[in-house]
């Protein structure tokens, strides 16, 4: 279920059958240009990541909404991320996951409250070419496979 | 050579019924083109989309996607749809709607060893039996939805989903 209106108010409805929040994490630091470019298409990539994982799930899994943070000090992220975790917690969730293509939160990961998973992301390229959809499906079917395994 | 005479009265008669008739005309045509201007629309499920060709359907079902525009107030979009499709015993092709009925995740074809002809739903265990009507005691209310179907030229076409309600 995606953040909006409608989703949220079968979420209400049908909360016992909710159990699994997917946080997704998304770096960002307008003072670097040279970055911006990839941190925009990463950020979109992750959103259909995020889409597609819903169509399969949208009964069980709700997404929450971006956590966007500056990209040089993930430290300080970490008991923000943690208390995003715990606010959610108390709906009750079971299942917490931070989904990120930043590959430097793996080093924080013992830290953060919610089950980390990173992806392996692109840099660069479009997102309606059919090389970007063909890798977008193959990864979210072992995702999904993935998440399945911790129910 | 003698003209005909054409007396005033008939004169006027003719006039009055050239014009009456025309204004009746005039009237009754919007109206006419009003009560058959459901019959010119074309259906409202009319909009069928190739998807796959007829020879790769087989008896056991397969999952099949295709694409449909989709607009709403802000943008118009391409959505993705995906039916199971497969022939049953009478040799009638079945689309049926992936999306559980209970909470819409995608059910699965044989995807749990324990009931390996069934549609099983992952996120709760919802099963549907192979003509997708819902079985008992799992958490689906009502059977999965069944697409307009149509063959032309070897093709498969799908329209709209249609709900069947009540369920067991």
């Amino acid at each position: 279920m995606q953040w909006n209106k409608e989703d949220i108010s079968l979420f209400m409805g049908a909360k016992e059958y909710i159990d699994t929040l997917i946080v997704p994490l998304i770096p960002f630091d307008p003072s670097v240009e040279h970055g911006l470019k990839e941190q925009a298409f990463q950020s979109e990539l992750l959103g259909l990541f995020m889409r597609e994982i819903d169509k399969e799930f949208k009964g069980r899994v709700l997404l929450s909404p971006e956590y966007y943070y500056i990209e040089d000090n993930r430290e300080q992220e970490i008991p923000r991320i943690n208390s995003w975790c715990e606010k959610f917690q108390q709906q009750p969730f079971e299942h917490l996951f931070l989904f990120t293509f930043d590959v430097k939160w793996k080093r924080l990961d013992k830290d953060l409250t919610g089950e980390l998973i990173w992806l392996p992301g692109r840099k660069n390229g479009s997102l309606q070419s059919s090389e970007t959809i063909s890798f977008v499906k193959e990864q979210t079917s072992q995702i999904t496979e993935m998440i399945r395994s911790y129910w | 050579m003698s003209k005909k005479q054409v007396s005033r009265r008939q004169f006027l008669n003719y006039t009055l019924t050239g014009v009456g008739g025309f204004m009746a005309a005039g009237m009754l045509a919007p109206m006419v083109r009003f009560a058959i201007d459901p019959v010119l629309k074309p259906s409202a499920s009319g909009e069928m989309h190739p998807v796959v060709e007829v020879s790769k359907i087989t008896n056991t079902p397969q999952r099949f996607e295709w694409e449909v525009k989709q607009q709403d107030a802000w943008y118009e979009s391409m959505v993705q749809k995906s039916a199971w499709v497969y022939v049953d015993k009478n040799d009638e092709i079945v689309a049926l709607s992936p999306i559980c009925t209970h909470l819409g995740c995608v059910v699965d074809w044989s995807s749990n060893e324990q009931y390996p002809d069934q549609f099983y739903c992952p996120c709760h265990g919802g099963r549907y039996t192979k003509d997708g009507v819902n079985v008992p005691g799992t958490p689906p209310t009502a059977p999965l939805p069944i697409y307009e179907h149509k063959v032309e030229e070897d093709m498969l076409y799908l329209g709209r989903a249609h709900d069947r309600g009540g369920g067991v």
